[in-house]
């Protein structure tokens, strides 16, 4: 578990420095099992910040997600720097920020946490009710220790912890110029197994399946929204001159644009999963990009969000790339 | 106004006993509640908190045709719903039901939209009483209530084995009339245990507002920095607006293939920057701050001053499912706190 005094006064010492805008991290949410990003803007704030295990946002989503609005005429624009707090997972979002130039590396300040996972909060009301007044919530290597309404809970890691966390290969942040704890050893694995298993049905099974999820969808666009990869100034399915996707929400566009977003993530998804805890009418959205992830390493040997200097995946070629599906 | 009651294993006969009615009603997909209409009575739930999207979508759905049209030919196709037309929204929360009347203040304000109008004139609404209310229900903080009856034509208790049903107006009794070889009448046990569930629900409500005086100070943080507390981490999605009872807005766009069109609406939300942006490019709420700004003051100042009622009737939607934790009851304690910078004389 991070010290939060430790992490509070490095958020301070970086705060505190002329060359730094913002710093964006965790703090705790008003109710439940809920954290709330947090950005702050001045040191003296900065004693709100937390992590811990329900700490489940990714706060690299915030650093495209900033609205910067035309500089008056005269005046220099803020160059200063970002810091942003990160989870293992979280850090791959930055590093494919940086692989795609979203921003240059001396712009953001990154302040690693090796995690041990985060709670899925939906899997905690299910276990121990939804409650008003703030949960506290702490992990060791075999359980979760919770807080609920002032009685102490357990409950097995694996019970509680978001579906992410136990498929985990990233625990330690991949990119990071401090560390606010050491490092945790590696405590799951990835075999893509549901996407095997999803693979196996008939194709009417998995379009009737597909047909019933995208017909839920009200566009509310959360999932594009956190998405730390959909950071596009104008977002096509939202593009008005011309329009390309209709507003109007049915199979067809609804189809539409969750195909058009898988495909846009090809190769750029690093599976956070905010895209799925975020929907109000649970679409599982990562089967889609789990299945594109498996591919992409499958038939191009290519993993996004672990290495700086990697090629974007289409802008990357190799004479061995398969090219079974050209005639 | 009378007491029945019919044994919750027999819902199944109740809804397939509405015959007159076209029959609107909790379903669950998977995990989520949604109001359909009936197909499958086997598939309608009563042991749900708040539907995961709200009955809204009945009386404005998220996309609706307004008319289709051919090019070339100056005629179109209004498809108006008929007053006509018996709907029966069926185990409506109470809170669901005060949006209704809520909403309905604007679109009978300065034209009757017939749209949404026709549809509430032809709806009979039987509620169901919350027993569990959600972990951020404070409906009692803005005129509601777990048990409300207020703008319900009938209300269930749910009671365990039985399902207790009062009810409340004519449309109610109509209902009950056309239920007569299910329903029973009610004895005072059943009176009495839906009394006691009212109370209990009451007590189990854990979050709360005292709204004086907000509507009157929130135009005077216009410009306050407070905002960008939340705003700062808004995502700019549209969960809050879609999922509010309340929320009203839409989109207008015509639709066309070939020769056949149609003018459609659609939901639309002013979190999303191009809700607000003028023809010219111009958007006067150019930033999540205004936006953001926009929904609150729109409920808790706008909608008051202009209604005389708080668009806002407590169900937890916006609460329970934003995913970065942007608290509409923190954002109102907060605008108390606020303090208003004293204006500079010259």
């Amino acid at each position: 578990m991070v010290d939060p005094k430790k992490l509070q006064d490095k958020a301070k010492e970086i705060l505190v420095r002329d060359d730094v805008r913002r710093l964006i991290g965790w703090k705790r949410g008003t109710y439940g099992y809920e954290a709330a990003p947090a950005v702050i803007k001045d040191a003296s704030d900065a004693e709100v910040l937390i992590f811990d295990p329900t700490c489940v946002q990714n706060p690299a989503s915030f650093i495209t997600l900033e609205e910067k609005l035309p500089v008056p005429r005269g005046a220099e624009p803020d160059t200063r720097k970002v810091a942003v707090m990160v989870k293992g997972c979280d850090s791959r979002a930055i590093v494919q920020q940086l692989v795609e130039k979203a921003y240059d590396r001396e712009d953001v300040i990154v302040l690693g946490i090796p995690c041990r996972g985060v709670i899925d909060h939906r899997k905690a009301e299910a276990m121990f009710g939804d409650v008003a007044a703030p949960v506290e919530v702490s992990l060791n290597s075999d359980k979760v220790t919770l807080t609920v309404n002032g009685e102490k809970k357990e409950a097995k890691r694996e019970e509680l912890l978001m579906d992410k966390c136990l498929r985990c290969r990233y625990p330690n942040p991949l990119v990071s110029d401090f560390l606010l704890d050491g490092e945790v050893e590696k405590f799951a694995d990835d075999d893509f197994g549901d996407v095997a298993e999803f693979e196996k049905q008939p194709p009417a099974d998995k379009w009737a399946y597909w047909e019933e999820q995208f017909s839920k969808c009200i566009r509310c666009y959360s999932c594009r929204n956190v998405c730390p990869m959909c950071y596009c100034v104008e977002c096509i399915v939202t593009k008005l001159r011309p329009q390309w996707t209709r507003r109007s929400t049915d199979i067809s566009e609804n189809t539409a644009y969750h195909i058009q977003r898988a495909w846009h993530l090809a190769g750029r998804c690093i599976e956070c999963m905010e895209c799925q805890r975020v929907c109000p009418v649970d679409i599982p959205i990562m089967t889609l990009n789990r299945k594109l992830t498996r591919d992409v390493k499958e038939l191009f040997d290519y993993e996004p969000g672990v290495d700086t200097e990697a090629q974007p995946l289409l802008a990357s070629y190799n004479p061995q790339d398969p090219e079974e599906y050209i005639m | 106004m009378a007491d029945y009651r019919f044994a919750k294993e027999k819902l199944a006969d109740v809804l397939s006993g509405l015959t007159d009615y076209k029959v609107f009603a909790p379903t669950v997909t998977g995990d989520v509640v949604r109001f359909l209409e009936v197909a499958d009575p086997a598939q309608v739930s009563l042991d749900y908190t708040n539907s995961n999207v709200p009955p809204k979508e009945l009386m404005f759905p998220e996309t609706e045709t307004l008319f289709r049209y051919r090019l070339g030919q100056n005629e179109f196709d209004a498809t108006v719903p008929s007053p006509e037309e018996k709907r029966l929204i069926f185990g409506i929360r109470p809170c669901d039901a005060q949006a209704y009347s809520i909403v309905e203040r604007l679109y009978r304000w300065d034209f009757n939209d017939p749209y949404f109008v026709n549809r509430r004139e032809g709806a009979t609404l039987v509620g169901l009483a919350c027993a569990d209310p959600c972990a951020n229900c404070f409906c009692p903080s803005v005129g509601g209530g777990p048990a409300s009856e207020k703008y319900l034509d009938a209300i269930m208790f749910d009671l365990g084995d039985t399902v207790y049903l009062k009810t409340i107006t004519d449309r109610g009794d109509a209902v009950a009339k056309a239920l007569s070889s299910v329903l029973e009448p009610a004895g005072d046990s059943e009176k009495k245990a839906a009394e006691k569930q009212a109370d209990d629900a009451l007590s189990k409500i854990q979050r709360s507002i005292d709204t004086a005086g907000i509507p009157e100070k929130l135009p005077s943080l216009y410009d306050h920095p407070f905002w960008e507390q939340f705003s700062d981490r808004c995502l700019g999605c549209g969960i809050c607006t879609f999922l509010c009872p309340t929320c009203h807005c839409f989109d207008i766009q015509d639709e066309c293939e070939a020769f056949d069109g149609r003018r459609a609406r659609m939901w639309d939300t002013c979190m999303f920057a191009e809700y607000s942006v003028h023809a010219s490019g111009h958007n006067p709420r150019p930033t999540r701050k205004e936006r953001t700004r926009n929904r609150i003051d729109h409920k808790y100042s706008y909608f008051p001053t202009k209604f005389d009622v708080i668009a806002c009737v407590g169900c937890g939607r916006c609460i329970n499912y934003c995913p970065v934790n942007i608290d509409i009851l923190d954002i109102l304690e907060k605008s108390k706190e606020a303090q208003v910078k004293e204006e500079k004389t010259a």
